[in-house]
């Protein structure tokens, strides 16, 4: 049982990014607010749309349209509330700090129940001709409500699908780790022989195959909510997906040999020289093209306040899940094969 | 006989073969004009960032044409005769120098005739002829290498195309890239950084196709 620990602890860690990754809310956000332009001097009352907030429960909300870092308009008359749906009011001064320009306002609202949540670029609201002195900047907010609690971040451009992180990202490193160790038994067969080590190689790479298929579905799914389509054309996505042509081409190739030697020593020759050959596909050539992917072409990385504590809480760990059940797998495909590979030597029937 | 002597003889070698057996020479040189022909048939007009693509495409099929038979085309016995004489290394260097030569001249000449039809929009010369030359290194380190597994398989001209062209992917697309500078479709201040990434993976294929090619020949 003790030998065991890492298939356990692997098939253990998956489960606790199952449950957590699809157990865990996302936090009280606002979804959208109607109207989303405005005029100065206008008597805005906007409709709050909240994605999982409890408006009605609360009893102090708050709310302020901010402007700049010292001009926010504070919003007034909260009425209406159903847990999800607010109406609020808002007397938008004018003239504005800077005036001939229309500016996007970030909306803030808070409540104890839920905590603050951000807007960012909620109305849009453009000068008035005339400018008639009314209304009132206040310079600053306070009295945000901070709620403790174990919550996703919400994200508008992401909603649940933030939760993917836990089953793109992850499949992916996997995979990149179960290629490189098929690579290192390449050398060791090449080096030692044993076909113990060839089956290795194989086992891992089946494996790596799976989880880049795995990943670009998973991958596809995300791009289709995010950027519009499961296809996008992203560089990484296109060199993933030849990244997963070389790999079927190795099993291909095994295919190829009728000489059960040669089949090891050649596919394993072939396996070191596409891994070296993947890497600038992989690591080199997306960073000199522009991706949607975070952190390429410009885009924020995904860190920061994307990738909170509860985020890094299920995150690493799935890392860690996916490859040892890919390990376990690739144990498991090994033996089958050393079986088979007995069988066929001592010309038994399999 | 020095290692570099070897590589000289080789080439040497190859180059008389080539020049013994016409028909081989004459065949990719067919298969050039024929395919630049149906291309140009099928578009007429051609823009230039089509001409671009369409151009490192016909290369791409020629190279792959060009390069399966330095290995398929020789039997077993006689490869087993050549590395009695020679060092390994001596033979796969020369095999990849006289492949890099074959497919130079074979890229010019489908940019002539390809120029030719059509209106030729390569305005930044040298930058073209420069990735025509890193280009055709990079090809022919990685299709001599593969020909040089694909040889002993079943089925060795499909296994050279499934083998060879995902690894292609990354010389293509940055060759694709320098040229739509080197054709003003794109201007691109960072076009040093291409070339010098060109050049890494030429390197590290050269260094790969050296260091595994010794587990290779044994049989």
């Amino acid at each position: 049982m003790l030998k065991h620990w890492w298939k356990i602890l692997g098939a253990l860690l998956v489960l606790y990014t199952l449950i957590a990754g699809f157990m865990i809310p996302l936090k009280p956000g606002i979804q959208e607010v109607t109207p989303t332009n405005a005029q100065a001097g206008d008597n805005l009352s906007l409709a709050i749309t909240g994605y999982n907030s409890h408006f009605k429960d609360a009893k102090e909300i708050k709310a302020w349209l901010k402007y700049d870092s010292t001009h926010y308009i504070v919003g007034e008359n909260i009425r209406d509330s159903t847990q999800t749906l607010l109406f609020v009011d808002f007397k938008i001064p004018t003239p504005l700090p800077i005036q001939n320009e229309s500016r996007r306002m970030t909306l803030i609202l808070t409540n104890e129940v839920d905590g603050y949540s951000l807007l960012p670029d909620a109305v849009e609201v453009v000068p008035m001709g005339i400018d008639t002195i009314m209304g009132q900047w206040g310079n600053t907010i306070g009295g945000l409500h901070e709620v403790k609690g174990t919550t996703f971040p919400y994200r508008n451009i992401l909603y649940e699908t933030i939760r993917n992180l836990f089953f793109h990202v992850p499949l992916w490193f996997a995979m990149i780790i179960l290629f490189f160790f098929s690579t290192i038994y390449g050398i060791i067969y090449l080096i030692l022989g044993n076909s113990r080590n060839d089956h290795m190689v194989l086992s891992l790479n089946q494996v790596g195959i799976l989880y880049g298929i795995l990943g670009l579905v998973t991958g596809a799914i995300w791009a289709n909510w995010t950027w519009g389509e499961p296809w996008s054309g992203d560089v990484k996505q296109n060199m993933s997906a030849v990244a997963i042509l070389v790999y079927l081409a190795y099993l291909v190739l095994r295919n190829a040999f009728d000489d059960y030697e040669q089949q090891a020593r050649y596919s394993a020759v072939y396996n070191i020289f596409a891994f070296v050959a993947l890497i600038p596909l992989l690591f080199v050539l997306p960073r000199l093209y522009d991706s949607l992917h975070p952190g390429n072409g410009g885009n924020p990385g995904f860190g920061g306040e994307d990738l909170d504590n509860t985020m890094r809480m299920v995150f690493y760990p799935a890392i860690i899940g996916w490859t040892l059940l890919g390990a376990w797998m690739a144990q498991l495909a090994r033996r089958y094969m050393a079986l088979k590979h007995a069988a066929l030597e001592k010309d038994v029937d399999f | 006989m020095s290692i570099l002597g070897q590589i000289r003889t080789l080439v040497a070698k190859e180059f008389l073969l080539e020049w013994r057996s016409k028909y081989a020479l004459g065949g990719i040189l067919l298969y050039v004009l024929s395919t630049v022909f149906i291309v140009y048939n099928g578009f007429i007009r051609v823009t230039p960032p089509e001409w671009n693509v369409l151009f490192w495409i016909i290369t791409l099929f020629t190279s792959v044409n060009a390069v399966t038979k330095s290995f398929v085309s020789e039997n077993g016995n006689r490869q087993l005769y050549y590395y009695s004489l020679a060092d390994p290394i001596a033979i796969i260097c020369s095999k990849i120098i006289y492949n890099s030569i074959l497919l130079m001249v074979l890229n010019v000449l489908t940019y002539l005739v390809f120029g030719l039809v059509t209106d030729n929009p390569v305005r930044d010369k040298p930058l073209f002829f420069l990735a025509v030359f890193l280009g055709s290194v990079g090809m022919a380190i990685t299709l001599t290498f593969i020909s040089a597994i694909a040889t002993k398989a079943r089925n060795s001209a499909t296994l050279m195309a499934i083998l060879s062209f995902p690894i292609l992917i990354p010389i293509l697309v940055s060759l694709i890239k320098i040229a739509a500078n080197a054709l003003g479709i794109i201007t691109d201040t960072s076009v040093n950084q291409d070339i010098i990434t060109l050049l890494a993976i030429d390197a590290i294929l050269l260094g790969m196709a050296y260091l595994l090619f010794p587990f290779l020949w044994r049989d």
